[in-house]
């Protein structure tokens, strides 16, 4: 997926407006002319000239708004793209509830079939990283993943 | 001498011994795994490392680094698939030999010249940095500030991505520096009310969503189609070195020393050492027209090459606390989660870390003979792992670790966001690595920047008034002044293409 450089270009002088905006809001200490705001003040300056000059060479080329890629198109390898965000997504909102063990090992389960994994593989693997990685970052590291559903096991 | 030894004794330490062992296998694999790269390496280990002493922490980065950037030799000459974008500029080339029945030879020359190219920058490492860090020691922030533009500047001149698209991903990193508690008045920026901002975003998760999600974003859309490997067994790997040793002992010394200097040059790494010095490789050989069909010497000096940079680069991250690569952009990192702030003192006040760093950088490349070996004889298996397995497995790593790193959702959150926004970058041609140096310098640049214009009272002279910093400063105008010629005149660096 692919924005023409002049959209691009575009967006970022809108980001820029945006920091310079922000900046008005830091406070000012009186006697002090270099403060909070100097710094980002002439990023977003440096930020707009590059949103400028993309900008400028977008319109030249004459290149489409959107360039999308094959893959896109295609529903399968869009699914495969979207599932490594997507089981990141269902991990952030149900692993508090849930706990680790059974979010991840659904997590894994679900992505190696999807990848075509045999399905006699990829239980055991999937139990047997879940288990290993829970035994090493929880056990070992002391990182309190979240227990969920096993809080009365474990 | 007495750190020497307390060096001594804190490596050669049954658990950091055992973690260099570890760390090698991780390295090993994870280099020779296409698609997975020495900096991910890196960014996947940070999480694991943070519980352990500085060492170990820091062992376990130079032995899986080193290992990995030989490692990604393996699939470039039996695949033509380099395992790391540091073995894209020769991959061609091995290849082109193991179609003419020198996979041995190649692999041979591939593991002992890493070995002893690794061992050069080493011994640079060794002899230079304390050296450097004796005229540090008199910086002032005049000085660190025109490092850290030089640094900035020399990641974007010396990557071959269009200039100006260099210079956003510069720019963006350090606007993601500012937010959280600004340097000079402390008042609270672009946090929006949210504690977690206050620190500042989060390095750790940032990393691993811009160098592993975004690769997995890249690699998931290939998984289901990609077919098992088959590759040929390797025989035996050290015969008929000797002649190329004879033949070729200038080549070795001039990509040791170029990959050493361009791993040292802020910015820059073992990827960018490895084309050039195969380039120069080419334009000084006296059989040029066998390049590209086959031929050792190119591949002497560029796998060389890669592997001094590692060391090299490691140069300027101890002694001004500004990364040579983005692997030593992690390291500087890490070195602040351990409460080392990177920077002359360190070698007065810690110089038994600086040793024991050193000792475990020689025992690295020392292990990488036999273990590079088995990599080799076992490349046949380790090639065959199953990406379909492989890929959700990285993800949850990934997703681990960057909770880890905050013990809360914020982690993975932010991991996300960024992992998405790194694969946006790339997929508009704006390299994410200049990114990750601007949000690791960002905080020494405003500092020392602002602090200079209170010092001067705006007066810009006041910048160039020191003879270092004048030199500096003068460097990095030159260096901008190039950069925009460049842009205007349209000539660029020739076409490197970066898997």
């Amino acid at each position: 997926m692919r924005l023409n450089d002049a959209v691009l270009g575009a967006l970022l002088l809108g980001l820029a407006a945006w920091v310079w905006w922000m900046t008005g809001f830091f406070p000012d200490f009186p006697g002090q002319a270099y403060g909070p705001r100097l710094f980002p003040r002439i990023l977003a300056t440096g930020i707009a000239l590059c949103g400028a000059v993309l900008l400028l060479r977008g319109l030249r080329e004459r290149a489409p708004f959107l360039l999308v890629e094959d893959w896109m198109r295609d529903p399968t390898r869009l699914v495969s793209f979207l599932a490594v965000p997507g089981a990141t997504l269902v991990y952030i909102f149900l692993s508090e509830q849930v706990g680790f063990i059974p979010i991840a090992f659904a997590l894994l389960l679900g992505l190696f079939l999807w990848f075509r994994a045999r399905a006699i593989v990829a239980l055991p693997v999937a139990a047997g990283v879940t288990l290993a990685v829970h035994w090493f970052f929880a056990g070992m590291m002391r990182v309190p993943l979240p227990r969920g559903w096993l809080d009365a096991v474990l | 001498m007495e750190a020497i030894l307390q060096a001594f004794a804190l490596v050669f330490d049954p658990f950091v011994l055992g973690v260099i062992l570890a760390s090698a296998v991780f390295g090993l694999f994870v280099g020779a795994m296409p698609g997975l790269t020495a900096t991910m390496a890196t960014a996947l280990l940070v999480p694991v490392t943070f519980f352990m002493p500085p060492v170990p922490a820091l062992a376990a980065i130079v032995t899986a680094t080193a290992m990995a950037i030989f490692a990604g030799d393996i699939p470039g000459a039996m695949l033509r698939m380099p395992g790391t974008p540091a073995s894209a500029a020769y991959a061609d080339e091995s290849y082109a030999m193991t179609r003419r029945g020198q996979l041995n030879l190649n692999m041979g020359v591939n593991l002992v010249f890493s070995v002893a190219g690794g061992l050069i920058g080493v011994a640079v490492l060794v002899l230079c940095a304390p050296l450097l860090a004796e005229v540090a020691i008199n910086f002032s922030s005049y000085e660190y500030f025109w490092l850290a533009c030089l640094g900035l500047t020399c990641a974007v001149f010396l990557s071959n991505a269009d200039p100006v698209k260099g210079v956003l991903s510069l720019l963006i990193g350090l606007l993601l520096a500012t937010v959280g508690i600004d340097p000079s008045a402390g008042v609270p920026r672009f946090t929006f009310g949210e504690v977690e901002l206050m620190q500042g975003v989060n390095f750790v998760a940032t990393m691993i969503g811009m160098f592993a999600i975004s690769e997995l974003l890249r690699n998931a859309v290939t998984v289901r189609s990609a077919g098992g490997a088959v590759v040929e067994q390797v025989g035996d790997v050290f015969r008929g070195l000797g002649p190329v040793w004879r033949r070729y002992w200038f080549n070795f010394l001039r990509g040791s020393g170029i990959g050493t200097l361009i791993g040292a040059l802020p910015g820059a790494g073992a990827d960018i050492a490895a084309w050039i010095s195969y380039a120069v490789s080419k334009r000084f050989s006296r059989e040029k027209e066998k390049f590209g069909t086959g031929h050792v010497e190119g591949v002497v000096d560029a796998t060389a090459a890669n592997n001094s940079a590692l060391a090299g680069a490691w140069i300027p991250a101890l002694v001004f606390g500004i990364p040579g690569d983005s692997i030593t952009a992690i390291v500087i990192g890490v070195l602040y989660m351990k409460g080392m702030n990177p920077g002359p003192t360190v070698f007065l006040e810690n110089p038994q870390f600086i040793y024991a760093v050193f000792l475990v950088f020689i025992l690295a490349n020392l292990l990488l003979l036999p273990l590079g070996w088995a990599a080799i004889k076992g490349a046949r298996q380790v090639l065959r792992t199953p990406r379909e397995l492989l890929l959700p497995v990285i993800l949850l790593f990934c997703i681990v670790g960057s909770f880890a790193m905050t013990n809360s959702l914020y982690g993975v959150s932010l991991m996300l966001a960024m992992g998405l926004f790194g694969w946006f970058l790339e997929e508009h041609g704006i390299p994410v690595a200049p990114l990750i140096l601007g949000l690791v310098l960002g905080e020494m640049l405003e500092q020392t920047f602002v602090q200079n214009m209170i010092k001067a009272d705006g007066d810009w002279l006041a910048f160039f008034s020191r003879p270092i910093a004048g030199t500096l400063g003068v460097a990095t105008l030159v260096t901008w002044a190039l950069m925009v010629v460049r842009a205007v005149v349209g000539v660029r660096a020739p076409k490197l293409q970066v898997t």
